[in-house]
């Protein structure tokens, strides 16, 4: 019964090698039966072993494809016509009920199979629905669980967003009232500005971590990412000569502007941070095969070998760092370059200092 | 002297806000939430209206919407909100600008300046910003009196970016007004089109800046 059982769980693809199972299977079992009938020929007459072959033939249907059934159908009639009509072996047929029963068989036999399978089909098909149905209706559920758990960590985070940022900017205004000349006040808003800059990086570290971080890529100008990156670190790279190349050339790009200019600020923010005041920070960006690289080399003492593996590692600080960094920066860079599907790397430049470089896939179009 | 509301929910900001402003001329009225700032508004018809978008029971946005049905006064957002769909949100209902929290009081008042300049009137064919100079009825832009050759669509382009010169442009904004009645998607060629006219204007002449997932602004040299 092994095949039975074969066909019943596979039924929904005939695959060819299991149609012609069913049909060796098919033959085997209508000269099976032949030789039981013909044994039993004296006890039970002629039409008895038309209601076998008929039996078998529905249980047939109940399982396999209907090629092998109606070819069961055509056998046995003929089979049921050759071995058991009188006259014995031969196709002919004497009396006339003989020839109606044996049409009459046929009849039966052909429709049978034929309506046996088409049942089983269609009742396969509507499982197959229901069971669709309820793997569609399961992935709903799931989507809006998710939504759901998605829009509440939002709301968290916008709401402690708003409370942490709220008190930053009223000391920020409240020091613009202030004389300007006042050395305590530019303590005070040296301190804040600190203050924002790690608030800013524990949001954008839980968003990076969250996944509620989705890119929208569109199309920009390489120019425009280097803007956004460079403009609001203004105050502190006034001391780094800033060397672009390579940005003039470039098509437009299809990217996430705001994201990548975002993991960009933070490379350059650590670069002016690590390395000594009028050192120049080289930015170098090209477009090959699809990829964007920006390489971003300073001048400064270069990453000790040992901080190297654990640079991008969250809350990571190398020994010997300057005081005010929160050792996220790098980290949120990795997280968002690779929320991008590219990523970032840092290693020694042969000459001195260290390079980072930030790589991802981009579709590009010439302006 | 200007009239300026102020709808925010954080008593200390509308304090600071209302000194900031007080010192430099404005006349001040301050609202907590949203109904409040709307009756406020319909009662003292401020020339300015700087909107907390963070605001308790009526969504600054909503109160932008309700604002924007009988009046048309320059409103400034504020925010601390980071997020662009909800600033670009606020400048599609009407607002005029905005500055993220937090911000200084020069960017401040600058934008506040910028917003009531009155919105471009048409009585005179001409648009100058900077070194740019517009001319309306025969289509043609000079840069220090130089004619600068633009083709239709960069010139209805720099029109919408110098008719709103100074303050930000939704990219939407800008694409309904350049390409009318367009249905597919005309982001691509907006980006092809500032590329060129950025070449066209060069760095002498006012600056399209981009401000990512937002808008471009035109600020003329010397004004940032």
């Amino acid at each position: 019964m092994s095949t039975y059982t074969q066909a019943t769980s596979t039924a929904k693809k005939p695959v060819s090698a299991e149609v012609v199972g069913q049909f060796s299977w098919g033959i085997t079992l209508i000269f099976a039966l032949s030789s039981t009938c013909w044994v039993l020929l004296p006890y039970t007459g002629y039409m008895f072993a038309a209601l076998v072959f008929l039996l078998a033939i529905v249980l047939a249907g109940v399982s396999w494809n209907r090629g092998p059934v109606l070819t069961m159908a055509v056998m046995s009639a003929l089979v049921w016509n050759f071995i058991f009509i009188p006259p014995q072996f031969t196709l002919h047929i004497d009396k006339p009920q003989d020839v109606i029963m044996f049409a009459l068989f046929f009849i039966v036999a052909m429709s049978m199979g034929h309506l046996i399978t088409r049942l089983r089909k269609r009742e396969e098909s509507l499982e197959q629905h229901h069971r669709e149905r309820e793997q569609l209706l399961a992935a709903k559920h799931r989507a809006e669980l998710l939504a759901e758990s998605e829009r509440l960590h939002r709301t968290l985070l916008d709401s402690i967003s708003h409370e942490l940022k709220t008190p930053i900017a009223i000391i920020r205004t409240a020091l613009d009232g202030l004389d300007e000349g006042n050395p305590f006040a530019a303590e005070i808003d040296t301190a804040n500005r600190r203050l924002q800059r790690i608030v800013e990086n524990f949001l954008e570290m839980t968003r990076v971590e969250s996944d509620a971080l989705k890119p929208h890529p569109e199309w920009c100008e390489i120019g425009d990412v280097l803007h956004a990156a460079t403009t609001p670190l203004q105050r502190d790279i006034a001391q780094h000569p800033l060397v672009i190349t390579g940005a003039e050339s470039l098509p437009l790009l299809m990217l996430d502007s705001r994201l990548l200019a975002q993991a960009l600020r933070n490379v350059l923010y650590n670069a002016i941070l690590y390395t000594p005041a009028a050192t120049p920070v080289e930015i170098h960006v090209t477009l090959e095969n699809n990829i964007l690289q920006i390489r971003v080399r300073d001048h400064g003492h270069g990453i000790p070998l040992e901080s190297l593996d654990q640079l991008f590692d969250k809350f990571y600080r190398a020994p010997d760092s300057p005081a005010g960094g929160t050792g996220l920066g790098l980290a949120i860079s990795r997280g968002l370059m690779r929320a991008m599907k590219g990523d970032i790397e840092a290693q020694n430049h042969p000459e001195g200092g260290a390079e980072f470089t930030l790589h991802l896939p981009v579709k590009s179009r010439q302006a | 002297m200007s009239k300026a509301l102020i709808i925010d929910d954080e008593q200390q900001m509308r304090r600071l806000l209302r000194m900031a402003l007080e010192s430099r001329g404005y006349e001040i009225y301050e609202a907590a939430d949203g109904p409040l700032g709307l009756q406020e508004a319909a009662f003292h018809r401020p020339d300015v209206i700087l909107l907390d978008l963070g605001l308790p029971s009526m969504s600054g946005i909503e109160v932008l919407k309700r604002l924007r049905e009988w009046s048309d006064v320059p409103v400034l957002i504020l925010s601390v909100r980071d997020q662009e769909n909800v600033k670009v949100e606020a400048l599609e209902c009407g607002a005029d600008d905005y500055v993220t929290k937090p911000f200084g009081t020069a960017e401040l008042l600058a934008r506040l300046t910028v917003i009531q300049r009155r919105r471009f009137t048409r009585q005179n064919p001409e648009i100058i910003v900077g070194k740019l100079r517009l001319d309306l009825l025969h289509h043609e832009a000079s840069l220090n009196a130089e004619q600068v050759k633009l083709t239709p669509t960069e010139f209805a382009l720099i029109k919408v970016l110098a008719e709103h010169a100074g303050r930000i442009v939704t990219q939407n904004q800008i694409i309904r007004q350049v390409w009318p009645g367009q249905q597919t998607d005309q982001s691509e060629g907006l980006r092809v089109h500032i590329n060129h006219l950025r070449k066209k204007i060069g760095a002498s002449g006012p600056q399209i800046i981009n401000e990512p997932g937002i808008g471009y602004r035109l600020e003329s040299e010397g004004e940032s």
